[in-house]
């Protein structure tokens, strides 16, 4: 059967653009405007950038029981998952990252659940998986009062990601001072939905309500923006006049996945996918209690979870230059004897970074040496069968070349995620 | 990404289906990648190129051009010895996206057979088959 490839709403002004268009989870996306991917990724470290992500999709969970379904079939606890313990529940106007799986504890995919309020919950899906996520949440319902709708293609969605992103909403908010009020990482405010009391929280300023969440996928400072479709291609050019002078530009999904691979970040059905989601830099989406010996709760997939016997490890890796292997051929993994102990899943260039003496420096880092011009490093992930440690250094081989990487717990240093926002406007 | 009418591709070369082209000077050869190939790559990040004295056949892999996106091999459109490499490239690649037949030549042969040259493609061969693809 034929893939039908699907258009999001700003396909003609990508184009127009002269963006380079490819298939992307059923979409045609662009992957880099002409100003090219290396512009783009260092526009999201020092300025700011926006993705059309609306090739995304939006569960919405409903009802009195909607809370008791998503425990069970999401990986994070949201009985205890906010606060610096981990011990508070989730609330209102806050989200929380995790993984929907299934009985054999494989990831079906990744996901973030948003609150709204009691009994009325959202889940933002990668490109192409509402049916899938709608149909898997269904029919673990039973007889618990839910509705599950897809929101596929119902819901536009843009992302603002930089240090200059709130600057550049405060032209095109009502109220801004208010809507950034108490807005730290991983909350959000208003509805896209006009008829949610929720809605007049976060207003363009021509009324249009908005849902903004301080969220993203790039590991900098930004939102999420969703908006109902007839308001979306409107609030993009909004945006993106407002921006220019700040330097914002656009920016395609070559960007996003270099400036994820620096950040540490899974690309669902590449880093994560049909194999255990244990053993990997993502723990902080497992329900894990203080000492991460056990889950803090029961959930689809947990007692796969608990009785692996075949131990697979996913690590983050830097290298020492730009040069990449091609995930694609596959490259494999081998370790300091030479022996072959695994795959590599994930390899870009995060060209915002490089190696000075023994670190790891960034554009944006306010230490960064001087006359600092780095080439960029290769970055990514690997699944291998042993063990290893922060430090110790493998090699990556695909049929062309042999790079030495090593083994690191994060990648690019000094990203601005997590920067409270009254520092960034 | 360019539409084909967008794309330069100057008279007097001649040009390979891998999108490599070729411009011979007496008994040198110039060699580098397409317009097409670059626009096709994005930016340019590294360029991986031979040793001076190295002999490649035609269609041989004599480097690599990295983009953001991929790896590509790059292939002899005729056969010869490596006698000059552009070492500009090796900190400024992205003159390849810039000037891909001017400041983004790559290697410099001596041709083995001046013959097969004329095995490669003509300007409007070459667009004929980027307007089949």
């Amino acid at each position: 059967m034929k893939q039908e490839i699907r258009k999001t709403l700003l396909y003609d002004w990508h184009v127009e653009q002269g963006a380079n268009m490819a298939n992307f989870g059923g979409y045609e996306m662009p992957l880099w405007y002409p100003s090219g991917v290396r512009n783009e990724h260092l526009a999201v470290l020092t300025n700011a950038g926006m993705f059309d992500t609306s090739h995304m999709a939006m569960v919405r969970i409903t009802g009195p029981d909607a809370y008791d379904l998503l425990q069970l079939c999401f990986t994070k606890d949201l009985n205890a998952c906010l606060g610096i313990n981990k011990k508070i529940a989730l609330k209102n106007n806050r989200c929380v990252y995790g993984a929907f799986l299934n009985e054999q504890g494989e990831v079906i995919d990744d996901a973030i659940v948003y609150q709204v309020e009691k009994g009325h919950y959202l889940s933002v899906v990668n490109a192409g998986m509402g049916g899938e996520i709608a149909r898997h949440l269904a029919a673990h319902k039973r007889g618990r009062n839910v509705e599950i709708t897809d929101l596929t293609d119902k819901v536009g969605k843009l992302d603002i990601q930089g240090p200059l992103s709130a600057k550049i909403l405060m032209k095109v908010l009502a109220d801004p001072g208010k809507v950034f009020e108490k807005m730290p990482y991983f909350s959000f405010k208003g509805h896209f939905d006009p008829s949610c009391p929720s809605a007049n929280a976060v207003c363009l300023t021509d009324g249009t309500p908005i849902l903004l969440s301080r969220t993203g996928y790039t590991g900098e400072f930004g939102f999420e923006i969703f908006i109902a479709p007839e308001h979306f291609v409107r609030l993009w050019k909004m945006i993106f006049n407002a921006g220019k002078e700040y330097g914002l530009i656009s920016c395609g999904l070559a960007a996003r996945d270099s400036l994820r691979g620096g950040a540490v970040l899974p690309l669902s059905h590449q880093d994560i996918g049909h194999w255990p989601f244990i053993n990997n830099p993502w723990p902080f989406a497992l329900p894990y209690n203080e000492d991460q010996t056990d889950f803090t709760k029961s959930f689809i997939g947990d007692e796969a979870l608990r009785n692996i016997v075949d131990f697979e490890f996913t690590y983050a890796f830097a290298g020492h230059d730009l040069r990449k292997v091609s995930a694609e051929d596959p490259a494999i993994v081998l370790n300091a004897e030479a022996k072959e102990i695994g795959t590599v899943l994930t390899c870009v260039t995060d060209m915002g970074i490089g190696r000075h003496k023994d670190r790891i420096y960034s554009v944006a880092s306010p230490d960064k040496p001087k006359d600092f011009k780095p080439k960029g490093l290769c970055c990514g992930f690997v699944k291998v069968t042993s063990m290893l440690s922060f430090g110790e250094v493998v090699e990556l081989r695909d049929k062309r070349r042999k790079v030495k990487v090593a083994i690191v717990e994060d990648i690019r240093p000094d990203r601005t995620a997590r920067v409270p926002i009254k520092n960034m406007i | 990404m360019k539409e084909i009418n967008e794309l330069n591709f100057p008279d007097g070369l001649r040009y390979t289906d891998d999108h490599e082209w070729a411009k011979s000077d007496g008994d040198k050869v110039k060699i580098g990648i397409t317009d097409y190939a670059q626009d096709q790559l994005g930016d340019i990040v590294f360029v991986e190129l031979p040793e001076l004295g190295e002999t490649f056949a035609k269609g041989e892999e004599f480097g690599t051009v990295e983009s953001v996106k991929a790896v590509s091999e790059i292939y002899m459109p005729v056969s010869g010895e490596v006698v000059s490499i552009n070492e500009e490239l090796a900190d400024a690649p992205e003159q390849v996206n810039e000037d891909p037949y001017g400041r983004g030549w790559m290697i410099e042969i001596i041709s083995d057979d001046s013959a097969e040259m004329d095995s490669l493609k003509s300007k409007a061969d070459y667009l004929g088959m980027l307007r089949g693809l």
